[in-house]
């Protein structure tokens, strides 16, 4: 397998990541604990060159697979990266006085863009393997950005909790890997898919199963969903943010991949496993999200019900729906990136307790009408970014002609029903109660501010880019 | 009629199936997934999980010694999945270390401050 000059333009955007993950950890070593701006500004400028590399790739159109087949780079797996990159673009920002405040400045950037790092692999892994050893990439740093806030008892006891959970569910999902490798007698997708296009045997039926279980651990999929919440409580609000949505959007890509791909003979089995999962997963979100005080906590059990939500569209690949279903995952992606994200950090704005954000309106109303936004976008009210990604999902849903995923779909309106009441909360809590005097404010944080208004921006006018997303997953090259 | 010695010479000569392997592997790894379940010992949760990533080994190094063409290529992912098994717990002891400073216990159930 020679690696050609072409592998190295298409791996560019991950050389990058690379390359800036170890000139922030050395940069952060010769500017010394006080400047952690340097720290900061680097990463920012690694997340920028990370994405516009992406980005341009994109834009020129590279396709190819290299190594073997292992490892494609095409329209698909170019959108991912940008979610990806431009996520960790706003989350440096917003980090950068945490992360100072800390004292290791350096540490936590390297290990965002190590998680960077991971996710850009994952968007393109074709080889079994080979994307255990992404996802891990992405995942093991994780561990450590989740227990990083010392100040805070509970980040490391989320820390320890996503651990313990994360590291069961990644030896379940390798067992499913290394069942499917055995029978496909290949790590390649391509064998892989000539393997399972017959009748499926036992063992293949287990590995199945047992690497769906691990990808719903990793997704927060219920019944596996249950660390969610801690670890995204305990968590600073910016490693929070950045891994409900950055790690997450890639290992949907994979699974997309590894499904669609890879067991395309497998396609009935692998649509009922997920409807069911999907369905189980929206209520267990949006149910257990009806009850809680904590925003951190609330938002947590909200992007469960937003796994459930990305999961009907998997299972709306069959029949008549399989474009739209795959068009409707890198939509919704998008979607939930720039609103998710954005409701996020307001909490380090704001606070962590619901009553915090009484009377926001009257204090600080431009964050009270970028919340406001966040909010609708992901209730799913047009014209914001939710509603998109909710309307693609449906669409495919109805054209997938299957009575299950029907069901999702029913589901999946009833559920954003359940969900107004916890959104509109906050809503209410800001526009309408009255500001609650003598609470101590967080301090201001320009960084931070930055990002939830651009971010709030990106939400409202998502529809500008609508078309060009729709053209653009139109022509994913997954299908 | 063979003796009893040539008997159990060729039993010892023969080969042991792929079946072997996959079972004691699977017994292994639900050995492994039980006790990383119920122990509530941090610690001993992740010589568990040890057990557990040890039987996914033991099942690929099967596949790939008996698979016609993956061969070799197999072996070596067992040597990264090792190498992944490392780092894991690399992290994971120095997150249990963080919590026993602050917490004196190592105790899954114990440490559980946050609730709902």
């Amino acid at each position: 397998m020679p690696v050609t000059g072409a592998a190295i333009i298409g791996l560019l955007p991950e050389i990058i990541a690379s390359v800036f993950m170890f000139v922030v950890l050395l940069g952060g070593v010769f500017a010394g604990e006080r400047n952690s701006g340097i720290v900061g500004g680097l990463a920012v400028l690694g997340t920028l060159a990370t994405f516009a590399s992406a980005a341009v790739l994109l834009a020129i159109g590279f396709e190819g697979t290299f190594f073997g087949e292992s490892y494609a780079v095409d329209n698909f797996a170019l959108f991912f990266k940008l979610i990806v990159s431009g996520t960790a673009f706003f989350t440096v920002i917003a980090a950068t006085r945490f992360a100072g405040s800390t004292g290791d400045a350096p540490e936590y950037m390297t290990l965002i863009l190590a998680v960077v790092l991971g996710a850009m692999l994952l968007a393109s892994m074709r080889d079994l393997f080979g994307l255990f050893l992404a996802l891990e990439l992405a995942t093991i740093p994780s561990y450590a950005l989740v227990a990083f806030d010392r100040s805070r008892r509970e980040s490391a006891e989320g820390g320890m909790k996503y651990l313990v959970t994360g590291v069961i569910a990644s030896s379940v999902l390798l067992y499913g890997l290394v069942l499917i490798y055995g029978v496909a007698g290949s790590a390649n997708l391509t064998q892989v898919a000539e393997a399972f296009s017959g009748e499926l045997t036992p063992v293949g039926l287990v590995g199945i199963g047992l690497m769906v279980s691990g990808f719903a651990f990793k997704l927060s999929a219920a019944p596996f969903h249950f660390w969610t919440p801690d670890a995204y409580q305990g968590a600073p609000t910016s490693a929070a943010a950045f891994l409900s949505v950055a790690p997450k959007a890639a290992t949907f890509a994979v699974l997309l991949r590894i499904l669609v791909e890879g067991l395309p003979g497998a396609t009935a089995t692998w649509t009922s496993i997920i409807a069911v999962i999907a369905i189980l997963t929206m209520f267990v979100g949006n149910l257990s999200a009806l009850r809680q005080r904590n925003v951190r906590r609330m938002l947590a059990f909200s992007s469960v019900a937003h796994s459930g939500y990305i999961l009907v569209a998997f299972a709306a690949i069959q029949g008549g729906g399989q474009e739209t279903g795959v068009q409707a995952i890198l939509i919704y992606s998008a979607a939930y990136a720039v609103m998710n994200l954005g409701a996020f950090f307001a909490i380090d704005l704001v606070g962590e307790d619901a009553k915090s954000f009484n009377g926001l309106f009257k204090t600080q109303p431009a964050l009270a009408l970028c919340m406001g936004a966040f909010m609708a976008a992901l209730v799913g009210i047009p014209p914001f970014s939710g509603f998109f990604g909710k309307a693609w999902v449906i669409l495919a849903g109805a054209q997938s002609g299957s009575v299950l995923v029907y069901a999702a779909v029913g589901a999946l309106v009833i559920n954003s029903v359940i969900s107004l009441p916890y959104y509109f909360g906050i809503v209410r809590n800001m526009f309408l109660e009255e500001p609650v005097s003598g609470g101590t404010a967080p301090k201001d944080d320009g960084g931070v501010r930055f990002s939830v208004y651009a971010l709030a921006i990106l939400t409202t006018i998502f529809i500008l880019f609508f078309g060009l997303l729709v053209t653009l997953t139109g022509a994913s090259g997954l299908l | 009629m063979p003796g009893p010695i040539q008997t159990v010479a060729e039993t010892l000569n023969s080969q042991i199936p792929l079946e072997g392997f996959l079972i004691v592997a699977a017994v292994m790894f639900a050995i492994g997934a039980w006790g990383a379940v119920i122990r509530r010992n941090a610690v001993v949760v992740f010589m568990c999980v040890e057990i557990m990533i040890n039987a996914v080994n033991l099942t690929l190094v099967a596949f790939a010694d008996f698979l016609p063409d993956a061969g070799g290529i197999g072996a070596s992912y067992a040597a990264l999945i090792i190498a992944i098994a490392a780092a894991e717990v690399a992290v994971g002891l120095a997150i249990v270390l963080a919590i026993f400073r602050s917490r004196r216990t190592v105790n899954i159930d114990e440490v559980n401050s946050m609730r709902g």
